[in-house]
């Protein structure tokens, strides 16, 4: 197996890396799936604890997620299309969460801001807004397990795991935002998070035990990932940075009500770019089957 | 109808002639392949036996491409062929990566030729205008669409008569590519496959492919 310039003689005779999803503009879609992810997962949080300011960051990473998704495309002026197929295209209902879920949260943001007693209405789009959030963080991993031809995606895992690192992200993200509000809830916020991140590790490892067992290609992917090239981005980027670093301050800051702010700065932005490795070594790790020989 | 391919392993010498016929069919750009000549072995010695597989898009009958295209660019016939329009696809390349075969491109560098440094070539030069490709878009093997359509249109039966067939096939000097509507119970391209048993390449992709190979 090789993961260097690929000779025209070898085309789908050896194992082949996918690269259309990775390589130059590619690692905007890896961003963009991010992005869609903590974005999703930060709304959420936020809702959940009435915070507006989680809200506007989440609308804001979501419109980062656009402008990724635009520097993805070759013809990004034609992006308008992307909604015509949500029948059977993952992109096109991701497009399509997306505008609703931007559609939403502006106007719960703005009921928030301005009409504060319009409690009914306020919860209603509140709640729209929340399950297009879920679906514009869930999909991704959706778009990415479609991919019958990679068996290291074409598996359940993957949407839960998408959505999981998202929610962490996005929870590490409104534990900073909580912090420069002085919030009382952030007791809570980091017990929610202990358990999220729990669950993300688990998550990952049922993950690659798993996909081991699913084919050939993807027991060279998982080998990949944790022994071959992408090793220290597995191990450095996901599970150092996004699960060993903010489980160790999480857990040492138990039973304490003023933890450092560096210490809890250090823990979210581990745990951002333990999101953002994920996405990338997952990508990464996409092999396809060589087609010869055929049997 | 649905138009159709036959191709015979036994008689594939890997000679390429359809590739280049492809190439200079559709002025196939540098670095991009519509079909391609795949050359693997197979056993262990010394029982090894050399695989020459002739590949193209497959139009398949359940195609992935189809189903993940955002935009609705890529498309297919009544005739089952799968085709990209070119003023619809936003390059996303999701078809790309959902292709098991692999046997899409994405034309990205329209400046690159065929002879870095020189002039372009008068072939090079009649494609930019007979046929010119749209940098930013995908692009894959379209079973000579334009040569079945033309080719139809003045009474010519493709898979039978030379202007109405893919270059691939009428190139092939061992006759190892045949074509045909594989929706019509008597053609010979249905004959060729019932009696030698052809197979679809990797059936377990579960697309329908509407290339049939004869061992």
């Amino acid at each position: 197996m090789t993961t260097t310039q690929r000779k025209p003689y070898e085309f789908m005779v050896k194992y082949q890396q996918q690269k259309d999803w990775i390589d130059g503009r590619g690692n905007f879609i890896a961003f963009a799936f991010f992005l869609g992810g903590i974005a999703g997962g930060l709304f959420l949080a936020s809702a959940y604890f009435d915070n507006l300011l989680g809200i506007f960051v989440a609308f804001l990473l979501t419109g980062l997620m656009g402008v990724s998704y635009m520097f993805h495309l070759t013809h990004p002026m034609r992006f308008w299309r992307m909604v015509v197929r949500p029948g059977t295209s993952w992109i096109s209902r991701g497009f399509t969460f997306i505008m609703l879920f931007g559609f939403f949260t502006v106007i719960t943001m703005t009921l928030m801001q301005w009409a504060p007693d319009a409690t009914a209405a306020i919860t209603t789009f509140k709640v729209l807004a929340g399950i297009f959030a879920f679906a514009q963080s869930i999909y991704t991993g959706f778009a990415v397990s479609y991919v019958s031809a990679i068996k290291v995606w074409n598996t359940a895992i993957v949407p839960v795991l998408f959505v999981t690192c998202g929610l962490t992200g996005g929870l590490a993200i409104l534990l900073a935002i909580m912090m420069g509000q002085d919030s009382s809830q952030i007791v809570t916020l980091e017990n929610i998070i202990r358990v999220v991140l729990i669950a993300l590790a688990v998550i990952i490892g049922v993950y690659l035990w798993n996909t081991t067992y699913s084919s050939s290609s993807a027991r060279d992917a998982v080998k990949r990932l944790i022994g071959g090239s992408l090793a220290p981005l597995f191990w450095i980027g996901v599970f150092l940075f996004g699960i060993v670093v903010p489980v160790v301050i999480s857990l040492a800051t138990i039973g304490s009500h003023d933890p450092a702010a560096g210490l809890m700065i250090t823990a979210v932005i581990s745990e951002i770019i333990g999101g953002l490795a994920l996405r990338f070594a997952i990508l990464k790790a996409g092999m396809y089957q060589p087609l010869l020989p055929a049997d | 109808m649905r138009w159709g391919m036959a191709i015979e392993l036994k008689r594939c010498i890997g000679c390429n002639a359809c590739v280049l016929a492809c190439k200079a069919e559709h002025f196939v750009p540098p670095d991009i392949f519509w079909n391609r000549v795949l050359i693997g072995e197979k056993g262990k010695y010394p029982n090894v036996s050399k695989l020459i597989y002739t590949v193209r898009c497959n139009q398949c009958a359940d195609p992935k491409c189809v189903k993940v295209c955002p935009t609705g660019a890529t498309q297919q016939r009544e005739d089952g062929i799968v085709w990209i329009d070119d003023t619809k696809c936003v390059g996303c390349r999701y078809c790309m990566v959902a292709c098991p075969y692999q046997m899409r491109s994405m034309y990205e560098d329209p400046d690159k030729n065929y002879f870095p440094g020189q002039e372009l070539t008068e072939h090079e030069k009649i494609g930019k205008t007979l046929y010119p490709h749209t940098p930013g878009v995908v692009q894959k093997c379209v079973f000579c669409k334009e040569r079945i359509d033309s080719g139809m249109a003045q009474g010519l039966v493709p898979g039978v008569d030379r202007d109405a067939s893919p270059a691939c096939v009428i190139v092939c000097p061992t006759k190892a590519i045949h074509f045909g509507d594989l929706d019509d119970p008597n053609s010979e391209i249905n004959r060729i496959i019932k009696e030698k048993h052809g197979h679809p390449f990797h059936p377990e992709f579960d697309t329908q492919p509407s290339i049939n190979f004869i061992d």
